[in-house]
């Protein structure tokens, strides 16, 4: 689920970059430094959206290095538990297959795979109904649900299920039809 | 209040889960001879035995028996050594001259009484692990492998205290004096001082409940978990090191060669572990997933009507209150503390014994009631009160209260109690069976009761035909006629007159029954019916 929310954030800036344009360079490197990351808490950035306040800067000690307290507005993704998303398989493997919903990664066990599709190897491994009309495989499209996930410190996995109804695939991939 | 829905829910809960428990291990090789399998039964049944507590109504009958009974021996007694007529103080009091028996008195009454009371009520909660293995004739070290079992499942609480053969010997004086058997055995002179490690058990009610309803209802989850597939995170096993590995492992557990995932120290590869119970036999075929849901929904049937009685007497005993009889030294202390006041005349204090194990104070009054009609005369009074009360109701009409009250509450005391006992111990689907019980002690009740109570009827009436024969028969008519209109709404005017009068007798110590138990609570109704209808098939009751 995405939220906008504001988050803050020491940036330290170098002393070249001191200089008329401080605050562009400032707001630079925090999109830099965030965009794109993760954290347990509040799931992947996604965007920073703008900077609500840029606190005074403190110079460390040692170093010419300047620290400023920074507080920005941005757009997170974060997967709860019994949401329903949709993603892209990535990879298909004889224990289930990799999805990607964005940022995050999730894995459908093959016992959560509705039980009338099959592994098929191959040089393109897939899953397939008995009958052949539904095909799971590399870049398609599939809907699923989010059973668990396992959330450290800067990394967040996911199970998910497409067992349920109303789940599975969505779209094949434009080459296989 | 009784253990007995307890130990019958110990009994059960035995035979479903512990019924096929060997106490072998795995080692040993299991004989064609048996290994002795459903002996944890037996030691289960014989613990909730010895702890069992009989009925009340079932004491009540007791009790009057002994009453009569000890009665009936004192008068004896009396009779023999001193020659006197049979009242209890003046020939105690010369009995006690003639010999120095402290307990020929009326205490002696008493302490028939409650020596009995507590040899029935009193069984053996604390149980010395030796006495068991003895008494179940089983060796000592397989009886106390079976008990650290049961302990570790949570049924029964042990304790093990280091005690002089002294020590040991004060457990068996208090358990004795709490069962009335054998001689409180005072051994005095050298003993060695040896601390022994005695092991005592004792059966735990109110975890034993919660033990069974949290497995039944672990089994149960288990089954519809898997039916739901809700078994959401698979796990991996490594077939060589045996490391485990979840679903969230995944991403460290995917190699780029082949499309299964391999362990991450031996690369072995690993195996989806199913905690599907029915997965073992078939393969992971097609249709095999089908049969795999009818076999657990066959499974979850089976639990469902195999674990039926277990499940109907938890709900029943659901609303009891649980016995609970303390650690070690707190029951030695009540059951030595029990036989001391045995000593004491004064009956207020050996209630107070009798209640202290923590038996309620319910039951006690009603037995004081009967205790003090011991007192005011003896057997006499007792065999006369079944007939005084409803010659007390004869006189008065049932509707005139205040006399009735007094004779009522005795009944009515019978009755709550027996009621509250059925109450206690029946659901719906299982009301016949303690009814059933209840019913046959009640019977049995009733028909001393009427009989004596016939009896004393048929004397009345003699000496009433004599009035008859002196007063006018229309007075006497019209004044039992009115009588009747009077105290009964039911209409009875054409019947013989001892017919009448029979029929008139009976319903009013009913009404006294029905109208008394309308006055109670509701829940009573179901007794007053109860007793119109064993009794009175042929009248037709506007109120019932």
């Amino acid at each position: 689920m995405f939220f906008h929310i504001v988050l803050e954030r020491k940036i330290q800036l170098h002393p070249r970059y001191f200089g008329p344009h401080l605050r562009d360079k400032l707001v630079a490197k925090l999109m830099k430094e965030v965009e794109g990351t993760c954290s347990g808490r509040h799931g992947f950035v996604v965007a920073i959206t703008g900077v609500e306040d840029i606190g005074k800067g403190l110079i460390r000690e040692g170093t010419g290095f300047v620290t400023f307290p920074v507080k920005y507005q941005c757009v997170v993704f974060r997967p709860f538990k019994g949401e329903i998303l949709e993603a892209v398989v990535t990879m298909v493997n004889k224990m289930g297959f990799f999805a990607e919903a964005g940022p995050v990664q999730i894995f459908v066990s093959n016992h959560l795979i509705p039980d009338d599709m099959e592994y098929q190897a191959g040089d393109m491994p897939n899953y397939t109904t008995s009958d052949g009309s539904v095909k799971i495989q590399k870049d398609c499209e599939v809907r699923l649900k989010i059973m668990g996930t396992r959330v450290d410190a800067t990394e967040i996995f996911c199970i998910g299920t497409i067992k349920d109804d109303f789940l599975g695939v969505i779209s094949d991939p434009s080459a296989a039809s | 209040m009784s253990l007995e829905p307890f130990n019958r829910l110990v009994k059960l809960a035995a035979r479903a889960f512990y019924d096929d428990i060997t106490m072998k291990g795995d080692n040993q090789p299991k004989t064609g001879r048996g290994d002795n399998r459903g002996i944890a039964v037996v030691v289960l049944d014989a613990l909730a035995r010895l702890a069992t507590v009989v009925s009340l109504t079932q004491l009540r009958q007791i009790l009057h028996v002994l009453i009569l009974f000890n009665i009936s021996f004192l008068a004896l007694l009396f009779r023999s050594k001193s020659g006197v007529s049979i009242h209890p103080t003046t020939s105690a009091g010369k009995y006690n001259m003639t010999k120095p028996r402290k307990n020929c008195n009326n205490s002696c009454c008493y302490l028939h009484l409650f020596h009995t009371q507590q040899k029935i009520f009193y069984r053996r909660q604390w149980v010395r692990e030796e006495d068991l293995a003895k008494a179940l004739k089983l060796h000592s070290k397989q009886l106390r492998r079976i008990l650290r079992f049961f302990e570790e499942e949570k049924f029964v609480t042990r304790d093990h205290r280091k005690e002089s053969a002294k020590g040991a010997k004060i457990f068996s004086a208090a358990v004795a004096a709490a069962t009335g058997e054998g001689h409180q055995t005072g051994k005095e002179g050298e003993e060695k001082v040896k601390m022994h490690t005695h092991s005592y058990c004792c059966l735990d009610y109110a975890q034993i409940y919660d033990v069974v309803r949290y497995r039944i209802h672990k089994m149960k989850k288990k089954l519809k978990d898997e039916l739901d597939s809700r078994n959401t995170v698979q796990t991996y096993v490594c077939p060589n090191c045996g490391k485990r590995y979840s679903a969230f492992d995944a991403l460290q557990l995917i190699s780029f060669t082949d499309d299964v995932f391999h362990c991450e120290r031996c690369d072995g590869e690993l195996v989806a572990e199913s905690d599907k119970l029915a997965a073992d036999e078939m393969g992971d075929g097609d249709d095999n997933r089908s049969r795999r849901r009818e076999k657990l929904k066959d499974l979850l049937k089976r639990i469902e009507e195999q674990l039926n009685p277990l499940t109907t007497q938890l709900s029943r005993v659901k609303d009891l209150p649980v016995p609970d009889f303390g650690t070690l030294q707190q029951w030695e202390a009540r059951a030595s503390a029990a036989a001391r006041g045995y000593g004491e005349i004064d009956p207020n204090d050996a209630n107070k014994s009798s209640q202290v194990p923590g038996y309620g104070g319910t039951p006690m009054p009603s037995l004081g009631d009967t205790k003090v009609e011991v007192d005011l005369g003896g057997g006499v009074k007792e065999e006369a009160q079944p007939e005084g009360k409803p010659v007390k109701a004869k006189v008065l009409p049932p509707w005139m209260i205040k006399e009735g009250m007094v004779l009522t509450k005795e009944q009515r005391g019978e009755t709550s109690v027996e009621a509250d006992a059925t109450q206690e111990t029946t659901i719906d689907d299982k009301k016949q069976t303690d009814m059933m019980d209840d019913k046959s002690l009640k019977d049995e009740y009733y028909k001393a009761y009427y009989d004596a109570y016939r009896a004393k009827l048929q004397e009345t009436q003699a000496i009433k035909q004599e009035v008859r024969v002196s007063a006018s028969d229309d007075l006497f008519g019209t004044t039992e006629s009115s009588h009747r209109q009077v105290g009964m709404k039911s209409k009875r005017g054409d019947d013989d007159n001892d017919d009448v009068e029979w029929e008139d007798d009976q319903p009013t110590v009913d009404t006294g029954n029905a109208g008394t138990s309308y006055k109670l609570a509701a829940d009573l109704n179901m007794e007053a019916k109860e007793s119109e209808e064993e009794e009175d098939d042929d009248i037709d009751w506007e109120e019932g």
